[in-house]
C-alpha cells in the first residue's frame, strides 16, 4: 500500500528528527524509550559477563599445572652430559 | 471563558450542581451573587476569580492546579505560535510487519512505529494530543497489548478480543498483484465511534496511523452522533437522502485503499432500528466511545435508548473516560442499566496511551481532564445456552 504522506522539498534548516543528536549521543526519546529496560538488561549483562568469567577461571583452574610435591625427584644422571644426536646418519634409511 | 465560568469561591451561590465530589460547586453555601471569573492569576495566567480578595482567600485550593493550568496555558500558545511543527508528521506504514511494535507506553511505541524523535515535553504533548484516539484503541485490539489477563482482561473479554485478534491478524495468503494472487477478501473491520465530537474531524493522517498498526487489514470507521460534524463546517452540506443513503452520510474513501470513513449525524439507536448495520459479527466490528459521559447527569438520558441495543448486538464497547471518577460514574451506570445483562471485557483503568495533554473546561477553570485518560469495556452478557421455553421435541412425542 502507498503512504499517504506528501513528499516535500526541505527547505531552510531542517530540524533533527533522529533519536541520535549531533554528536551521536543518544537523545532524550531514544532514553525514554530504553527506561523499561535498563535494569532488566544491566541485570542481564552481569549474569552473562558472571557466566563467562565463572567458566574461564574454573577452566584456568582445572588446566593449571599439578602439584608434583609428593613425587621425589631424583638424583642427576652420573654420566657426562654429551651433545644428543652426535652421530653421522642424517636420516632413518636410505636407498643403497 | 470569562462569559462562561463563574468564581469559584464559597462565598458565592451554587449556580449549578456540583457534577463530581471535586468540583467546586458543592463549597458554594454563601450568598453572594455568581459573579463572572474577571481576575488572571499572575503565575498561570487563567482568569480564576472574580476579584484579587477571592483569589487571596482561596489561594491554597488554586495552588494544587496552578502548575498544570500553567502548562495548559503556555500548551495553547505553542499552537498558536506559528513555529514549525515536526511532531505532527507522521510515518508510513510499518516497513516490516517482522519490526513488531512495543505497546508498553508512548516512548516505546513511538520509536518502535518509526516516529521522528519527539525529545521535547512540550511537543510530546501537543502529539499524544491527537495520535491517542487511534492509538488507545490499537493498544486494546492489538494482540501486542499491554493489557492482558494478568492485569486487566477479564476472560471474557479474552474471548471477544481473540475473535477480534483472528480478524485483524491474518496469515499470509499468498496474495499478489497478478491474477495468480487473487485471494477472497475479508470484509473490513468497522469500527463504531458513538457520541463523536471532535475525534470525527481529527485529521485523516491520525487516523491512518491505526490502520498503519494492521498490514494486510481494511477499516471502516463509522462515526455516529448528533455532533460528529463538530468543527466540519467546511464539509457541509450533507448530501442529499437517497435510498442508497438513506441517512446523508459523509463517506471518504481516498485514503489508501485500507480505511473508509463514514459520518454519521444521527443517534445510533435511530439507525440500530433502521438495521443499517446489521448484522452485527463479533469478529468485524466493534463499538469505540470516546469520554461518552454514559452517567453525566447531563448526557445520560440520551443514551439510555442506545446502551440495551449496544448490548443485544454482543460486541465488545471499549469506553474512554476523562477522568478516573467520570470513568467508574460510567461503569456504575453501565451497570445499573444493563441490569445484569452485560459482561466487562477490560476493567477500567489508566489508559497506557492518555493524552499527555491536559485540557481546560472553558466553562469551569477549576475542572482539568486529558483526553482518554482511562479506559475499560463492556459486552452484552452471552449465554451458553438459551433458556427453556418448554415445547421441545421430547414433550411432543409424549403428548
Amino acid at each position: 500500500m502507498r503512504p499517504t504522506q506528501i513528499w516535500r522539498m526541505p527547505l531552510g534548516r531542517i530540524p533533527q528528527a533522529s533519536y541520535y543528536d549531533q554528536k551521536n549521543r543518544p537523545g532524550a526519546a531514544l532514553m525514554r524509550a530504553r527506561q523499561p529496560y535498563l535494569v532488566k538488561n544491566a541485570v542481564t549483562g552481569v549474569c552473562l559477563l558472571g557466566f563467562v568469567a565463572a567458566v574461564y577461571t574454573w577452566t584456568l583452574k582445572a588446566i593449571g599445572q599439578d602439584d608434583f610435591s609428593d613425587v621425589p625427584i631424583p638424583d642427576a644422571p652420573t654420566q657426562p652430559a654429551h651433545a644428543p644426536h652426535m652421530s653421522t646418519v642424517k636420516s632413518a634409511g636410505s636407498a643403497q | 471563558m470569562r462569559q462562561n465560568a463563574y468564581c469559584p469561591h464559597p462565598t458565592h451561590q451554587a449556580t449549578r450542581l456540583a457534577t463530581s465530589p471535586h468540583d467546586t460547586e458543592h463549597r458554594k453555601t454563601g450568598a453572594l451573587p455568581p459573579a463572572h471569573v474577571r481576575f488572571e492569576c499572575p503565575d498561570c495566567g487563567i482568569p480564576v476569580s472574580c476579584s484579587e480578595e477571592h483569589y487571596v482567600s482561596d489561594y491554597e485550593s488554586h495552588l494544587e492546579i496552578c502548575d498544570t493550568l500553567r502548562q495548559i496555558n503556555e500548551d495553547d500558545h505553542d499552537l498558536l505560535s506559528g513555529r514549525l511543527f515536526p511532531e505532527f508528521e507522521y510515518p508510513g506504514p510499518q516497513v516490516a510487519e517482522e519490526a513488531q511494535v512495543n505497546m508498553m507506553n508512548w516512548d516505546t511505541l513511538l520509536y518502535s512505529r518509526d516516529f521522528a524523535a519527539i525529545n521535547d515535553d512540550r511537543s510530546m504533548r501537543q502529539a499524544t494530543r491527537l495520535l491517542t484516539y487511534p492509538l488507545s484503541i490499537a493498544s486494546v485490539l492489538h494482540e501486542l497489548s499491554p493489557y492482558s489477563l494478568r492485569d486487566r482482561v477479564t476472560a471474557e473479554g479474552l474471548r471477544s478480543l481473540s475473535a477480534l485478534r483472528y480478524t485483524l491478524h491474518p496469515p499470509r495468503s499468498g496474495s499478489g498483484i497478478t491474477i495468480a494472487g487473487l485471494r477472497p477478501n475479508p470484509p473490513p473491520v468497522r469500527l463504531f465511534i458513538l457520541g463523536a465530537r471532535a475525534e470525527s474531524s481529527l485529521p485523516r493522517e491520525v487516523w491512518i496511523q491505526l490502520a498503519h498498526l494492521f498490514p494486510r487489514v481494511t477499516f471502516h470507521l463509522i462515526f455516529i452522533g448528533p455532533e460528529s460534524m463538530a468543527n466540519r463546517e467546511a464539509e457541509f452540506p450533507l448530501p442529499p437522502r437517497t435510498p442508497q443513503n438513506p441517512f446523508g452520510a459523509i463517506v471518504e474513501t481516498g485514503l489508501g485503499g485500507v480505511m473508509k470513513i463514514s459520518t454519521y449525524v444521527d443517534y445510533f439507536h435511530t439507525l440500530h432500528e433502521a438495521q443499517m448495520f446489521a448484522p452485527y459479527d463479533p469478529y468485524f466490528d466493534c463499538f469505540v466511545l470516546f469520554h461518552p459521559g454514559l452517567g453525566h447527569p447531563a448526557s445520560s438520558f440520551e443514551w439510555s435508548e442506545t446502551l440495551p441495543q449496544l448490548l443485544e448486538t454482543k460486541v465488545p464497547i471499549i469506553c474512554t473516560g476523562y477522568t478516573d471518577y467520570d470513568m467508574r460514574r460510567d461503569m456504575a451506570w453501565v451497570e445499573k442499566e444493563a441490569r445484569g445483562e452485560m459482561d466487562i471485557v477490560m476493567k477500567a483503568g489508566e489508559n497506557r496511551f492518555r493524552s499527555l495533554r491536559w485540557d481546560l473546561n472553558d466553562a469551569d477553570p477549576g475542572d482539568v481532564s486529558c483526553g482518554n485518560w482511562g479506559i475499560w469495556g463492556f459486552r452484552g452478557k452471552r449465554y451458553e445456552a438459551d433458556e427453556y421455553r418448554g415445547g421441545g421435541k421430547a414433550e411432543q412425542q409424549t403428548r
